[in-house]
């Protein structure tokens, strides 16, 4: 004999109308599938650009690009190639920078996605092989990436980096930026 | 820049609001009821109050000729209010709808409304006389979450609406014996009941906040929950659209948007405040804010001066900077604008209200 807790059931999922049973993602434009050796590829592009000094280009590159259709490990390529660019670029040519960008063609949904980036790479934990940093500051996140590449960075600073780039891009770009990367369901 | 007649009616929100043809009545929805307010000289004065939603009231709308009275709420009713000798008169409406009704318009012919639902459902509401009973046929398909908004075409039988499911659409809402066979136009021909003659999505896909057709019909404007504005310019039936031109906005979501001739949009939401919007297919801008900005007579304007600031410290035990105002005029988000008085071309006034219990009629 089967005994059952109704009141458990979800009865939503027996119904064939009910919204449920309806996958969202079916209403939404379709996103080209990016491989992580295709975005492992642009990356290396991206740093070539960054090393001989083009770091708007490289930014603009990036963002361009953001993997929407990639996995996971795609995505987070992508993210430590942003974070890479954001921190090699001076405090005082952020905001001119921003402004280029924003006037040119497609440069608001250009910056839009830097504001996706920027509120990834804050909620980016610290990576559980440093848990001593974490017992200090737990507040303080990070990247993974950066922890390994940057050899010794702080999460902190990582951190105070994105705040200034946020801080400048809200600047620039308004709370409409803002607004867009909680509405947008192309995520980075 | 002539100032805006601000009244501040209660401190509540106000749901939405409707003026009668005259301008003397105004029909604010507050909580369950609707309360309608006379104008007497400069000031609108509580007059009646519609009781019989047992839930918030989402919605109402004054028909401009016949003066009924249409209300939805949130516990999946409508009524029809008609002025009789002993008060208002409601009538129920069979919507059958199994969740809350969010939005109600009048048609611009008077003759059908249609209310937007919680349950991915429109009714397109008409009366049968043979019955004495107002009654629904259901727009469905292909709707796929709640219906936040609608905007009458002025056939009376294109109807557009906005849904959470981030697509505006626009729906023949054709009703045999109510409806005169409508010219074809830009959406389409024959027009049957439930033909879908556009779905439009912007690229961040946010849910819709607004819908609106332009004064001719020919274009459609929307405003989504990603700050934007989209307006789509169809070609023709079962074509693609001319021209679909999305402005991203440094500012805040836009809730409701009405358009001024046909290369202007007034909009204003999450701001609290109004701004105009101007273009045409090749493009948007935002122009500015309704607001004249540096009025007299509001406070925070006053240049402060240092014997001010202390007398303020002292009096208060605080700067002088009293930062609870804001500087527009209404004090938080606008829900509702709606056209006031309109003009061959354009709008000559508009109303506005919001969570801040104010109307308010702005001079474009």
């Amino acid at each position: 004999m089967v005994t059952a807790n109704w009141r458990t059931i979800n009865i939503d999922l027996l119904d064939p109308e009910s919204s449920a049973n309806f996958p969202v993602s079916s209403l939404l434009p379709t996103l080209p599938q990016v491989s992580a050796s295709e975005v492992q590829t642009l990356s290396g592009q991206i740093r070539q650009l960054l090393r001989g000094g083009d770091t708007e280009g490289a930014l603009r590159g990036a963002l361009e690009n953001a993997p929407y259709g990639g996995d996971v490990g795609a995505k987070e390529i992508h993210l430590a190639t942003v974070s890479e660019i954001l921190q090699s670029i001076k405090a005082s040519d952020m905001s001119p920078l921003l402004s280029r960008i924003y006037n040119s063609e497609n440069g608001p949904e250009t910056l839009d996605v830097l504001m996706k980036y920027l509120y990834k790479g804050m909620a980016h934990s610290s990576p559980p092989s440093n848990p001593s940093s974490k017992m200090l500051t737990p507040q303080t996140t990070g990247f993974s990436q950066i922890h390994s590449r940057g050899g010794g960075e702080g999460g902190g600073q990582a951190m105070s980096v994105l705040l200034s780039w946020h801080e400048k891009l809200v600047e620039i770009a308004g709370a409409g930026s803002i607004v867009r990367v909680m509405t947008d369901r192309r995520t980075v | 820049m002539v100032s805006p007649e601000v009244h501040h009616l209660f401190h509540h929100p106000i749901a939405d609001h409707s003026f009668s043809a005259d301008r003397q009545t105004l029909a604010v929805a507050r909580d369950n009821q609707v309360e309608l307010y006379g104008r007497s000289g400069g000031k609108f004065i509580l007059q009646d109050e519609l009781k019989g939603h047992d839930k918030t009231v989402t919605s109402v709308d004054i028909a401009l000729t016949t003066g009924q009275i249409v209300t939805c709420s949130q516990d999946r009713n409508a009524y029809v209010w008609e002025p009789s000798p002993t008060g208002w008169k409601p009538t129920l409406v069979l919507l059958r709808i199994n969740r809350a009704a969010t939005f109600v318009r009048w048609s611009p012919s008077e003759k059908k409304f249609a209310v937007g639902s919680g349950a991915r459902i429109i009714a397109v509401c008409y009366f049968e006389e043979e019955n004495d009973w107002w009654v629904s046929k259901h727009l469905k398909k292909p709707i796929r979450s709640t219906i936040t908004t609608l905007s009458w075409h002025p056939n009376s039988v294109l109807l557009a609406a906005g849904s959470t499911d981030a697509h505006a659409r626009v729906f023949s809402s054709f009703i045999k014996g109510v409806d005169e066979r409508p010219e074809s136009s830009v959406w389409g021909e024959r027009l049957p009941f439930n033909t879908v003659c556009g779905e439009y999505l912007n690229n961040s896909s946010g849910w819709i906040h607004s819908v609106a057709f332009s004064p001719s019909g020919n274009a459609l404007a929307f405003a989504a929950h990603d700050s934007s504005v989209t307006v789509v310019y169809p070609s023709g039936p079962e074509q693609p659209p001319l021209a679909v031109v999305s402005l991203s906005t440094q500012l805040l979501p836009f809730l409701s948007l009405i358009w001024n001739g046909e290369s202007e949009i007034i909009a204003a939401g999450y701001d609290c405040e109004a701004y105009r919007l101007r273009g045409s297919e090749q493009g948007w801008q935002i122009v500015g804010s309704m607001e004249s900005k540096g009025r007299p007579g509001l406070g925070e304007m006053r240049e402060e001066s240092a014997l001010n600031m202390f007398r303020q410290m002292d009096l208060k035990g605080k700067g002088a900077r009293d930062d609870t105002v804001l500087k527009t005029v209404h004090q938080n988000t606008v829900t509702t604008v709606r056209v006031y008085e309109g003009v061959a071309g354009g709008v000559r006034k508009f109303s506005s209200s919001g969570v801040d219990g104010r109307v308010v009629i702005w001079t474009t």
